[in-house]
Parts: C-alpha cells; structure tokens; sequence
C-alpha cells in the first residue's frame, strides 16, 4: 500500500510542480487527493470487540463457570469425603478417646491386682538354714551370690574331701551343686529382669492411655522389641533348665556306667574266687 | 565552501518560486498519508472490553474465589484434625521420649542376662562349665570331651549287656546334646537382645510413618525368637523323654534280670 502511495504522491508532485494555472492545480490536486485517499484507505477492519474479544471474553466466561466450576465442586466434594472419612470413620475423636478411657480401666482393673498375685509371699521353709536360703534365692538380687553359694552349702552340705570319696563322685557331685547353683543364680537374675519389663509393661500402658494414632505405633514397636527381649530371657532360663536337666541325666547315667564297671568286676573277682576253690 | 553557498541559494530561490506547490502538496501529504491506526486493545474508552474484563473479574471471585475459599476452610479443617488428634506433634516427641526411657530398660535386662553365674569348683567340672556358661558355639566341638572328662566313657562292649550299652550311649548323646543347644540358646539370645536394643534406637529416631516398618521388623524378630525358644523347649522334653524311657528301661532291666536269677537258681537246685 505504501508503495503504490509512494508512486502516486511522486506522479501528482511533478504534475503539480509542472501545471502553472491555478485552476489546473486545484483540479490536479483534488485529483491526486482522491487518487492517494484511495490508495491509502486501509482494507475495511473486522470488528474485533464484537467478534473477536467479545467471543473471547464469552469463552473464557465459560471455562470459568463450566469446567473450572465443576472441577472445583468436585474437589471439594472430595476434599470434604476424605474429611469425613478420617473424623468419623478412621479416626473419629470419640472412639479415640474411647480406646484411651478403655486403657485407663483396665490399668484401674487389673494392674494392682496383679501386681498383688505376683507378690504374694511365697516363703515356706522352717528351718533356719533353709529359711535363710529361701530368702535368697527368691529376693531377685544379683550382688550376693556368694552367701547364696554358703547357704546353699549350708544345706546340702560341701563337695567331699578327696579323703572321702573317689573322683568319680566328687566329680559328679561338684557339677550337680554347680548346675543348680547356676540356675538359681540365672533365676535371681530372670527374677530382676522381670520386675524391669514389668515395669516397662506399665510404662508403655501408663503412655498408651494419652497416645494418638499417630504416636501408638511407637509404643507398639517398642512393646514388641520387649517381647524380643523378654523371649531372650526366656531363652536363657531354658538354656539353665537344659544345663541342669542333662546334668542330672549324665549323673544318672555315669552310675549305670559305674554300676557296669563294677557288676564286670565283682564278675571278674567271683570267677577268681571259685578259681581257688 | 562557495559552492555550498551556492547551491543552497539555488534551493532557495527553487522553494520560493514553487512555495504554492510545495503548500498544496504538503496539504494533500498530510490529508491522505495512511497514518498508522492507534490499537484497540490499548484503548481505554472500549467500553465493552471493559465490561467483559469486568465479568472476568467477577466470576474469578464468585465461582473460582469462593469454590477456593471452600475447599481451603475443608483442608484447614482436615489439617486441624490431623495436626491436633491424629498426629499432634507434642505426643509424637512423648512417644519418642519414652522409648528412649524404655532403652535404659533394655540395657539392664541385657546386663543381668550376663551376670557370671559359675559355682564349679573342681578341675573337671569347672572346665564343662566354662564351656557351657560360654555362650560361644564355637566351643561346642569341646563339649563332648569335657563331658566324658566328668561323666566318664562309654562301658566296653564286654562289660554289660548290649541293651545297657545303648540306654547308656543314648542318654550321654541326649544330655551332650542339650548342653551343645544350651550353648547356642544362649549365643542367640545374645544376639536378640543387641537386636532389640537396635531397633529401639531406631524407634527412636522413626517417624509415625515409619515406626510401623520397624514394628513390622521387630515383630519377625519376636517371630524368630520365638522358634528359638521352641527349638530349646523341644530339646528340653527329649531329655525329659529320655529319663522317661531309662525309668521304663529300669523295670524291664530288672524283670529280664529276675528272670534269668530264678533261672539260675533253679540250674543250682537241680544240680544239687
């Protein structure tokens, strides 16, 4: 367009420049003006408010109110179902508090009364050698296991001197003392050990009863390590009983094995004896 | 220099005398030059672009504005319930504290489940019972040889019966036996409570999140320990079985025993 304009205002300025009368330049000029207004009228403009941007506006109009709502709707819908799944059906408060009045119940309904079964006083001997000995072996103490080896001695006497008896027997003897003095001092020990999980037990139940969900999951953790720890207690006791179980099997069976020995010689002397007759 | 002047005087005197044409032209440039046209779209006065940014804006606040406003008093709610009773922050670091507590617990039952508990006191017996309080299974392999040091040998095969020599064999083989599994109850046992102690210290320092995977861990574990005990209960009843059977074997002993003295009997009174 610019360029026909150019050509044009080039044309009608020589003309112009060239034409000396006054009434040749008024018509050359009115002329040319009509020429350039033409060339230079701009191609008719669609009416952009109207169809352009109006329509636009309207789409975007419509995205807002349509689909935008909708999906809006939609999340609060949502939103509002995962709330009420969480505060009445997973978590609701009542049930929480609930669960956290049952624990305190409980604790109210059993913990003394265990605790009192437990403690009742088992103590039954008479004697004052086997009293004494009673009380050691039942106070889960591990600081005096050497007056617990001199009661112990005190009532079923010491290993006999080498004068006394053949090896055999001190042996056998010495070993069986061992393996129930083991275990009585492995029981001590158990004894002290289950007061600490006992205490543990009514640690986590104490905390148990102010616990949220989301902190219950520690307690049970650490209440199932105890159960690990409790089992290898467990565990060592099992180990004694075995000790002192195969213990008493062997001296048992080490006399059948004298009992042998000796019936072979008693055999041996008798045939001597006939021999001579 | 000159010649500049010159020229310019030239041009001077060709604008003067073309000063209506140079006018007239200049009139129509002005007239029909194609002006570039000012955008629309930076037109304040368009009235209707602006009402249409206008219901823009309001719908943006009404609908998008208020669904947003909804859903955050929604998550607000959510957020407060989960922060206050589902997983309130103060009772999360209670928890971990206590389980911190509880660790001192571990270490004292680990502590008490190794309390010397020797008494032997001769050469024989000591050494059997150095090797069983060990809690070493690499000193299972010595076991069986410092039993017989104490309980003695197998009989020769001349000096009894064969039914003695295998009640005998039986009850030295089930007794070594549990002594070896006493051995390695306690090694494993040992190695439960280091565990424990383990995965309370990672309790500790858990999330709830994740505390769940080392319960799940733990309760494997207490699994495992479990057939552990077992494993030592059943070792326990063979040598219970064992007695049992040699309290059999006793009576049936001293039947075939009666027998054959009543028989002998009988050869003496028959010769005499």
């Amino acid at each position: 367009m610019h360029l026909w304009y150019a050509v044009f205002f080039v044309a009608l300025a020589g003309g112009v420049f060239r034409v000396r009368s006054g009434k040749k330049l008024m018509a050359l000029t009115l002329t040319g003006a009509l020429l350039l207004s033409f060339v230079a009228s701009p191609l008719p403009a669609r009416a952009q408010v109207q169809n352009g941007i109006l329509g636009s506006i309207q789409a975007v109009l419509g995205v807002i109110n349509g689909l935008i709502q909708t999906a809006l709707v939609a999340i609060n819908n949502v939103r509002i179902a995962l709330s009420n799944l969480e505060q009445i059906v997973v978590w609701p408060q009542q049930l929480i508090n609930q669960a956290r009045g049952q624990v305190l119940l409980l604790i109210a309904q059993y913990r003394n009364l265990m605790w009192s079964l437990l403690h009742i006083r088992l103590h039954s001997a008479t004697l004052p050698a086997p009293q004494a000995f009673e009380v050691l072996i039942r106070d889960h103490q591990v600081n005096n296991f050497s007056a617990l080896s001199t009661a112990y001695a005190n009532n079923y006497g010491l290993v006999p001197l080498a004068t006394d008896a053949n090896s055999s027997d001190r042996g056998l003897t010495d070993m069986d003392d061992a393996m129930a003095l083991d275990s009585l001092k492995v029981l001590k020990a158990s004894d002290q050990a289950t007061d600490v999980e006992i205490q543990t037990a009514d640690s986590i139940e104490n905390a148990t009863a102010q616990a949220a969900p989301g902190s219950a999951p520690f307690f049970t953790a650490s209440a199932i390590v105890s159960c690990i720890s409790s089992q290898a207690l467990t565990q060592r006791m099992l180990a004694a009983e075995l000790r002192q179980e195969a213990a008493y099997l062997a001296h048992r069976n080490t006399l059948l094995k004298e009992n042998a020995n000796n019936t072979n010689l008693l055999r041996a002397v008798l045939v001597n004896l006939l021999q001579h007759q | 220099m000159t010649r500049i002047q010159f020229l310019w005087s030239k041009v001077r005197a060709w604008l003067g005398a073309k000063k209506r044409a140079i006018s007239v032209l200049a009139l129509v440039l002005v007239l029909t030059f194609p002006w570039p046209a000012r955008g629309q779209l930076l037109d304040p006065c368009c009235s209707l672009l602006a009402a249409g940014l206008a219901s823009i804006q309001a719908a943006l606040t009404n609908v998008v504005g208020r669904a947003l406003n909804r859903i955050l008093t929604v998550d607000t709610s959510i957020n407060q319930y989960e922060q206050t009773v589902v997983w309130p922050a103060n009772l999360i670091a209670q928890a971990q504290s206590l389980v911190a507590v509880l660790q001192g617990n571990l270490r004292q039952i680990q502590t008490l489940s190794r309390v010397p508990v020797g008494s032997a006191t001769l050469a024989a017996s000591q050494q059997l019972e150095q090797l069983l309080l060990s809690r070493n299974p690499n000193n299972i392999v010595q076991t069986s040889s410092a039993y017989t040091a104490l309980y003695g040998a197998l009989p020769a095969p001349t000096a009894t019966s064969p039914q003695v020599l295998n009640r005998v064999d039986m009850a030295d083989a089930t007794a070594q036996a549990a002594l070896k599994r006493a051995i390695e109850i306690d090694a494993l046992a040992d190695l439960e409570l280091q565990a424990a102690n383990q995965l309370n210290q990672s309790i500790q320092s858990a999330a709830p999140g994740s505390a769940p995977i080392i319960e799940a861990q733990a309760d494997a574990w207490l699994m495992r320990a479990h057939a552990y005990t077992q494993s030592a209960t059943a070792d326990l009843m063979r040598l219970r079985a064992i007695e049992l059977a040699n309290a059999g074997s006793d009576i049936k002993l001293g039947a075939a025993n009666t027998t054959s003295l009543r028989q002998a009997l009988a050869n003496l009174l028959q010769h005499q």
